[in-house]
């Protein structure tokens, strides 16, 4: 346990997003603190899915900048989702998701979705090949490593991989990809970490369950070598066929997953592992189908098409798999990440298409532990990059809050991961910004208020509300409309609150302003 | 130089095998026989010679072929199993030639996909050219893959119109079909090169109503100005040309330019050494056989069958050490086996054939092989990906290329009362001694295997597989027992013995290797 950080960001608690008048932000600090150590002695359970959209995912369809619109319909006419048919997202006016994404929606206004916008990486690539290979081994861009950036992680956490295990500590696979063979995400630096699977109910049967392999050395040359590689893939995986079979066995799916759907297919197979108790540390799953050059909309309704056909498997799957694993009552032990090797440019070609582009949104989800459901802003489509959208998060940023906030290793363990220290990307983490001003506000009648009330002031800018919560005296956020008439003035309805005093906070031209509201009738 | 020096000794029997190996889809024992004592040149010889091409897949209903017929969706997803099998059907039954290998080499190059182009006849054709210019000139077969339509289709050329660009064919043309990542282009050249391009486009897709297939250069759909590259093709513009000539005259401009870079020929002839040779490519070899080789390409004017002979001829590929050091690939492993075994395809179109296929097929796809379906533009994983060949093994793919040969073993793969397996009491009368467990497994496994097993573990496979618990001189007498009464009873014992030998031999990690 010595390696790991004590102080873990990640854990549950009704915190709300912004600290307001009256608290001080060093006071929820601390309690977030005393929360997390309380929940330490189960940072061991904690599990990784990843999940790779493949082919390089159109980020813009996918999480859509409201406050941009006429520029959005203007770079991408033929394919630009209708601002009336996406997927609208509470506590912010100024983002939303593709009409697809109903599911990951749901999952958001849970709180349990972080959305971190433009992630890439300084000059990043737009070759299918290279931009894969920077994401799976946490590469820059001028620097080639052979080695993927969990094969690194579990090389450091399981010491002595294959040789050492199965092990009574950790008896199962150290990571399981649903599929055929592994990601170089998983590559260690003599062989996989990963067990490839495609069905745990077969795969003894498949694989065998005694070793029959004669234990001959072999000669030091490439045919030597490999023969070893074969050999070895031989006896690991038939030592961990039997905790496969029986956590297969043990585990049970409590919802119905979507059908059709190949991502669901194999997260649905994840839960029924995690269920039936195998101890893994990472899973991994992909869906290919992103590289949409063309026709990626329908002709007349550009809400449907491939790319929705797609982001709805993927929403549908995610969706599936944290309600299955809130039933078996182990989502909180569970994250995940989507990603991809590039975003695709803003503006779309000619045939209902997008090329190659660089930065692109990407969501975090875990069944508790959220705290910042945006990282980053809306890319400004005033200022891109030759028609791609510019960075705001480096992926290895994501990377390290997953090493560090969700799994609990220690700083210097993630800087040796990922060769380089990054500051974890926020989504486990309280952000509050530093230079708020109390005294200034916003003005909000009637207060005490019935069943609308007025929000209003200069002060939000051009940009509008950015963001909007309104939290109960007892802490907990709660969910409101909110209309907008314009970029000063929005309507709130409160009819669904009880009577009692609440705190406002909106987020607007780069401030945070709070104001007290009392709901009286 | 001396790596790249011809070999010009007779070949040994293990150098033939070991040549037919690599060159081919795999020998029969046979054709061993017949390179054993040729040298490299009169082998190459063989092996590059020009044939006619194959007679085209048919539809097993008529017999007749589909693919100069106007399009049927009705039939088109049996339509595209038929051309999938008779591919299959070529490499199976084809005599000794480096053809369908090198097929299968440019395919996986010039990447398309019959889920993503949809129609049969299209791939029909592109197979057809890629088969036509398998050991040709690279020039002209980057030109006429250019405005080829399955690959318009496949990689959106036919949507990429003036002042509409659509990059997809623009970018893979230099990153995966030409000069790579180490040619250091631009995103300026991935643009400029998609202007180039403008104006193409096939007819006849799927039309229901007319046979023809015309590919059409659009010449108010060029872009006509100047196309400037940057420094990594020596600041070179394209000349914007206008009329009805542009697309070809732009095209061939580019393409010269694109060959002139040194990185052009080595870039291709990398990817044949790891292909053919080894994967893994040290500076050593860079520097030694990569350069030199490339520029036998470059001097040949991108011919390649003086590199082919080059590379099938150098000291360096009859280095032992070459011996074994690729994992075969899917397709390699189980048509390898069945050729070995002299097993044949049924006549190509028929039922029992497409039975073959499918199944054939079938295995491939699990072990990550899926023929003319690759899931990406880049083609399979291990002739690219971190990791190479190795990526073909896994806890998974390995179980089921053991199930492959499990089931080539038991005679289970079967169709129409025709059992496609070798019948191991069969192979082993065959041998010199096959009363000798010894010798039975020594010969064997030679055949067997690119690498040699030691005693060691011949002796495992003779105590511990083939008469585990029973002393050796148990099998010359069960063997001889039958040999001299042959009846069914005395063959299944002898069988179900050498059944279990032949079953563990194929599940070794050795017959993995090539």
């Amino acid at each position: 346990m010595k390696r790991r950080d004590f102080i873990q960001y990640a854990t549950a608690g009704v915190m709300t997003p912004v600290a307001f008048g009256g608290y001080s932000a060093n006071a929820y600090g601390q309690s977030a603190l005393l929360n997390s150590l309380a929940s330490v002695a189960n940072v061991n359970d904690r599990v990784l899915v990843l999940i790779q959209l493949n082919g390089g995912n159109d980020g813009l369809n996918m999480v859509i900048p409201l406050d941009q619109m006429s520029v959005y319909n203007n770079i991408r006419a033929n394919i630009a989702i209708q601002e009336s048919k996406v997927a609208r997202l509470t506590n912010t006016l100024v983002t939303g998701l593709h009409p697809a994404m109903t599911g990951v929606r749901d999952l958001f206004n849970e709180g349990k979705v972080s959305i971190v916008h433009s992630v890439s990486y300084p000059s990043a690539s737009q070759s299918h090949f290279r931009a894969s290979d920077i994401w799976f081994t946490g590469a820059s861009s001028n620097q080639t490593l052979t080695t993927g950036w969990l094969g690194r992680y579990l090389d450091t956490e399981f010491p002595g991989y294959p040789e050492k295990y199965p092990s009574t500590d950790m008896p199962d696979p150290l990571a399981v990809q649903i599929s055929y063979i592994t990601s170089t995400a998983l590559l260690g630096p003599e062989q996989s970490m990963a067990i490839a699977l495609q069905n745990p109910d077969t795969f003894a049967t498949l694989v065998g369950d005694k070793v029959s392999i004669d234990p001959t050395i072999t000669a030091n040359t490439a045919a030597g070598r490999s023969i070893s590689y074969i050999r070895q893939q031989q006896v690991t995986s038939v030592q961990y066929a039997g905790q496969i079979k029986a956590a297969a066995a043990k585990g049970k799916n409590m919802v119905a997953y979507p059908t059709g759907n190949s991502l669901a297919d194999q997260l649905k197979i994840v839960a029924r592992l995690i269920h039936g108790g195998m101890r893994t540390k990472v899973y991994y799953v992909s869906i290919g189908g992103f590289d949409t050059h063309a026709t990626q909309t329908d002709a007349t309704d550009t809400s449907i098409g491939a790319h929705a056909n797609l982001l709805k498997q993927v929403s549908e799957g995610i969706k599936s798999f944290m309600d299955d694993l809130k039933l078996m009552g182990i989502d909180k032990r569970v994250a995940g990440m989507t990603f991809s090797e590039f975003g695709r440019r803003a503006g779309s070609n000619s045939a209902r298409g997008t090329d190659h582009g660089q930065a692109a949104p990407l969501f975090v989800f875990a069944g508790e532990g959220i705290k910042t459901q945006f990282v980053g802003k809306n890319p400004n489509l005033s200022d891109l990059d030759n028609n791609t959208i510019k960075m705001q998060t480096d992926f290895r940023s994501v990377y390290s809050a997953l090493l560090t906030d969700w799994l609990g290793e220690t700083t210097s363990l993630s800087t040796s991961v990922l060769n380089k220290s990054y500051d974890p990307a926020p989504m486990f983490r309280q952000t509050v910004a530093a230079t708020e001003d109390p005294f200034v506000t916003f003005r909000m009648y009637p207060n005490p208020a019935v069943d609308e009330v007025r929000i209003e002031s200069e002060l939000f800018g051009p940009g509008g509300i950015q963001s909007l919560r309104v939290v109960d005296m007892a802490g907990r956020q709660v969910s409101v409309p909110v209309e907008r008439f314009n970029n000063s003035s929005y309507r709130m309805s409160v009819r669904g609150l009880p009577i009692g005093n609440y705190i406002v906070a909106v987020e607007a031209n780069e401030r945070k302003l709070t104001n007290r509201l009392i709901v009286n009738r | 130089m001396a790596w790249l020096n011809p070999y010009s000794q007779p070949l040994t029997a293990v150098q033939a095998a070991h040549l037919l190996r690599r060159a081919t889809l795999g020998p029969t024992l046979a054709q061993v026989k017949q390179f054993t004592g040729l040298k490299p040149d009169a082998a190459l010889k063989l092996l590059l010679a020009d044939k006619p091409a194959p007679p085209p897949p048919v539809d097993v209903a008529t017999m007749k072929t589909f693919v100069g017929l106007p399009f049927n969706l009705d039939l088109q997803g049996q339509h595209a199993n038929y051309l999938k099998n008779w591919w299959l059907g070529l490499m199976i039954n084809e005599d000794t030639s480096a053809r369908e290998k090198l097929t299968i080499f440019w395919q996986n190059h010039f990447v398309s996909t019959y889920a993503t182009v949809s129609d049969a006849r299209y791939l029909y054709r592109q197979l057809d050219l890629i088969r036509q210019h398998s050991a040709g000139n690279f020039r002209q077969f980057v030109i006429d893959m250019t405005k080829d339509p399955a690959m318009l289709r496949y990689l959106n050329g036919n949507q990429n119109v003036a002042n509409k660009p659509n990059e997809n064919y623009g970018r893979e043309l230099q990153e995966l079909f030409m000069i790579g990542l180490g040619g250091n282009y631009t995103e300026d050249d991935v643009k400029a090169a998609t202007r180039v391009l403008t104006g193409w486009a096939d007819t006849g897709f799927r039309v229901t109503t007319s046979a023809d297939i015309t590919v059409a250069f659009r010449a108010n759909q060029h872009d006509t100005a100047d196309k400037k590259f940057s420094a990594a093709y020596g600041n070179y513009t394209v000349k914007g040309k206008t009329g009805a000539t542009a697309g070809d005259e732009e095209l061939a401009d580019m393409v010269d330019m694109i060959l002139r870079q040194p990185e052009t020929a080595r870039f291709i002839v990398r990817k044949l050494y790891r292909f053919y040779v080894a994967t893994e490519i040290t500076p050593d070899i860079e520097t030694n056989f990569i350069e030199p080789l490339a520029k036998v390409y470059r001097d040949n004017k991108y011919e390649l069958k003086p590199v082919l002979t080059a590379l099938f001829s150098s000291d360096h590929f009859y280095d032992e050490n070459q011996r074994g050091a690729i994992i075969r690939s899917p397709l390699e492993l189980m048509i390898g086996s069945m050729r070995h075994f002299g097993i044949k395809a049924p006549e190509s179109g028929t039922a029992p054939f497409n039975q073959l296929g499918d199944y054939i097929r079938a295995r491939a796809r699990e072990q990550q092989m899926d023929v003319f379906e690759q899931s990406t533009v880049f083609g399979y994983r291990p002739y690219y990906d971190t990791g190479l060949d190795r990526i073909w093994i896994s806890a998974n793919t390995l179980a089921l290329r053991s199930l492959f040969t499990d089931q080539l073993t038991r005679g289970s793969i079967k169709y129409n009362n025709i059992t496609y397996g070798p019948d191991s009491v069969e192979v082993v009368k065959a041998l010199s001694m096959p009363n000798d467990p010894d010798k039975l497994v020594e010969e064997l496994t030679n055949q067997l295997f690119a690498v040699p097993l030691l005693k060691s573990q011949r002796d495992f496979l003779i105590d511990q597989v083939l008469l585990p618990g029973l002393p050796r001189y148990e099998w010359e007498l069960e063997w001889n027992d039958y040999v001299k009464n042959p009846n069914v009873a005395r063959k299944m014992s002898v069988k179900i013995k050498l059944d279990n030998l032949f079953i563990f031999m194929f599940r070794m990690a050795e017959f993995q290797m090539s």
